[in-house]
Parts: structure tokens; sequence; C-alpha cells
């Protein structure tokens, strides 16, 4: 559990003094009901398709995920080995639930699927990925997405 | 994640991040954001279990709908029902480890033992169709004798062109973790990540060839190689007393 009671103190005073971002402002942006919404998901977990460019340390740009991408076509190049990998291991929708949101898609509880969905490296200043950020959102809009999932690990 | 989902929302898109570091999400302020009470690296719960997996992306989603923003900070209320030890659980046997030796007798160890858990980690594949082995881009056994040339003093060149051999190593060291950790769990027990940890870092050649590459590569004059062996070999939870 990441109760950060539950990890070395060492470990949780890091995770808990992590320097974040100062915003000035709190953007808030409002949208239709969940079953006519496209969704995205966005992981921080350094997901790459095999083959194709891992992260090699902390790069701030990110990787495209094909929707279609099978679960043996997905890996983790993620420079932290602070994170547990087994439950990855066995499934794939611990980290990213595409199978989880191709069932609500089916289900009619939410509008449809993106084409596309991302991964970031989770072990960076955020700041460094703001551009590569900016980007991204257009390239979602051109997938008409209208809501994002974010995923950490 | 917090901090992308500012981004994209002063960009016009309706965020929603999964938060597994409350402080860091009270911090940031995202415009929404469903703390989960789950180990790092299982952001979506237990493996194996769809209907959790999906309450909690439902309840994520959900507050894509809600009215009373700029920020809402929820809490998942359930624990993950794996995160308990499965006692029926078993290791695949390999030789029990040894506290003395060589650095040279390590990396015969290690190749060894790679030969050993073939059986059970292709078991593991036929059973999910899949590994997550394959970072490095070697195969296993190449992946192994890597590693322990770097243990045997041989500081090898990097066998992929546009990879240097620092990251070579890093790659192939998080190879060789998935496939020995993905043998330990061929078959229908469920053990939890602490049960597994415990026997790849105190119990395989494979992680006490890590423990030691940490602790020879500190000295390297090359400060890559210092980096990776110091802070992304072995977790901080693992790392043992010198």
């Amino acid at each position: 559990m990441t109760r950060l009671t539950d990890l070395a103190p060492d470990q949780a005073k890091r995770l808990a003094e992590v320097e974040c971002p100062d915003f000035e402002t709190r953007p808030w942006v409002t949208g239709s009901v969940l079953s006519q919404r496209r969704v995205a998901i966005v992981s921080s977990a350094s997901l790459f398709v095999r083959g194709e460019n891992p992260f090699r340390g902390r790069d701030p740009d990110y990787r495209a995920i094909p929707a279609d991408t099978k679960p043996e076509e997905l890996l983790i190049s993620h420079i932290s080995v602070n994170f547990d990998r087994t439950a990855f291991q066995e499934d794939w929708n611990v980290v990213v639930p595409f199978d989880r949101l191709n069932e609500l898609a089916a289900d009619g509880v939410i509008g449809s699927v993106a084409n596309t969905h991302y991964s970031f490296m989770g072990a960076i200043d955020p700041t460094q990925a703001e551009g590569h950020v900016r980007e991204l959102a257009g390239r979602l809009k051109s997938d008409h997405v209208d809501a994002v999932l974010l995923s950490p690990v | 994640m917090s901090a992308l989902a500012h981004y994209l929302e002063e960009e016009g898109i309706p965020t929603v991040a999964i938060s597994l570091i409350r402080p860091q999400t009270e911090n940031t302020e995202p415009p929404r954001a469903l703390w989960v009470p789950f180990e790092l690296g299982r952001p979506f719960g237990p493996p194996g279990n769809p209907a959790f997996q999906k309450r909690v992306m439902l309840a994520a989603l959900r507050l894509l709908e809600r009215e009373d923003g700029p920020v809402i900070i929820e809490d998942f209320a359930d624990d993950d029902p794996r995160a308990l030890p499965d006692p029926a659980w078993h290791p695949p046997f390999i030789p029990p480890a040894v506290a003395t030796g060589t650095a040279k007798s390590l990396a015969a160890r290690l190749e060894a033992e790679v030969l050993l858990l073939l059986g059970s980690h292709e078991r593991w594949i036929a059973q999910h169709r899949r590994t997550t082995v394959g970072l490095s881009g070697l195969p296993m056994s190449e992946c192994a004798r890597y590693v322990a040339d770097w243990l045997r003093g041989k500081a090898p060149p990097s066998p992929r062109e546009g990879f240097s051999a620092p990251l070579i190593l890093r790659f192939a060291v998080d190879d060789l973790k998935a496939y020995c950790l993905e043998a330990a769990t061929a078959g229908t027990a469920k053990p939890s990540s602490r049960q597994l940890g415990d026997w790849f870092w105190n119990d395989t050649a494979a992680g006490a060839a890590m423990h030691a590459l940490r602790v020879a590569l500190q000295a390297s004059e090359d400060e890559r190689l210092r980096l990776i062996v110091s802070n992304f070999m072995v977790p901080a939870a693992r790392v043992r007393a010198t």
C-alpha cells in the first residue's frame, strides 16, 4: 500500500517532500456526460512499444501507444526501481487499463476510446515536459479526445 | 501527473489523475484526482481482478462529471486484496544462496541460474501469452552473460549501436529481474510483491549479482555508471549496508 506510513521512513519523507510546481492558476474545463466522452490514457510509466525507442533516462518527451497495441508489445523503461513491476507483468491493466476502457466503451459507459494513448517518464521535473505536454494536447484534440485519464506508477 | 493535468487543462482538455502519493497531489492541486491506497506501480490495484480495476477506473472517470472544481481530490476506500502474501506460493528451485564466494563464481552462478529458470519462464509465457522481458533487446542468455561479464571485471562494450554500455547494463538488469520474477510466478499461486522481492533479493544469484555490482562499480570513473548502479539497480528498501 502507498500510505506513506507503510513505506520506509526515508522513502516516505522523500516522496512527500518532492518539489512540485507551484501554479498560480487553477484551470478547470468541463465537458459532456461520461457516456459522450472520448477517453485517452496518459501514463507516466515510461511505456514504449517493443522494438521502438525506449526512454533512456529522464527524457521529457513522450511515446505514443496505438490503441490496438497488444499486451505482449508493451514494455516499461522507467528509470526508477522503487515501484512494483510484478503486477504489470501479470496484467497490464494494473498500469494502463486498456481492456477496462474498451469494456466501458462497449457498455456505453463512456462514449469511445482514443485512437492513441501516450506515456511519459515519471521521474522528471514536470516543468521540463511542459512543451511536450502542450504539443500532445494538439494531438489529443485532433483525435477528438475530451477526457484524459492520467495514470502514475 | 498533477502537473501534466494542469498543462492539459490549460490547453482545454478535461483531465482526471490517479494519485499514489497524496501529499504530492495536495501540493499541486490538479483539477480532479482520485487517491488510491495501493502500492507504487499498481495505480489500478490488483492484477487479474477486472471488477476491482473497473471500480477504480469508474470512480476516477465519474469525477469528470462533477461541477464543484477547480480542485477535487477524492479517496478510493478499498485496499488492494492482492497486497497480502499467498502461503501457497513456493519459488522455483535454484541452488541455495552462498554468503561467500568470488565475483567470478557469482557470475557463473548467475548464468547457470538463468538456464535453471528457463522451464519456469516458458510456463509463464504459455500461461500469460506475453513477457515483459525485452528492454535490452538481448536474448536472455546474452543478457545474463553481459551482466556476468561486468561482475568478472571485463567492462564489456555495448552490444547495441546507439546505446551506451552503462545504459545496456541497466536495461539488461531490468530484463533479468523481469525474467526471474516472471519465472517465479508461473503457476496458480498469487504471491505478494514483498514475497517475490524477498526471494529475488535474498535468495537468487541475480539479486546477489546486482548487490555486488552496485558495490563494485560505485568506484567507477564513469559518472553514468556510478549513477546507474547507485540509484537505478537495487531498490532503496533493498540496499544493504556496506
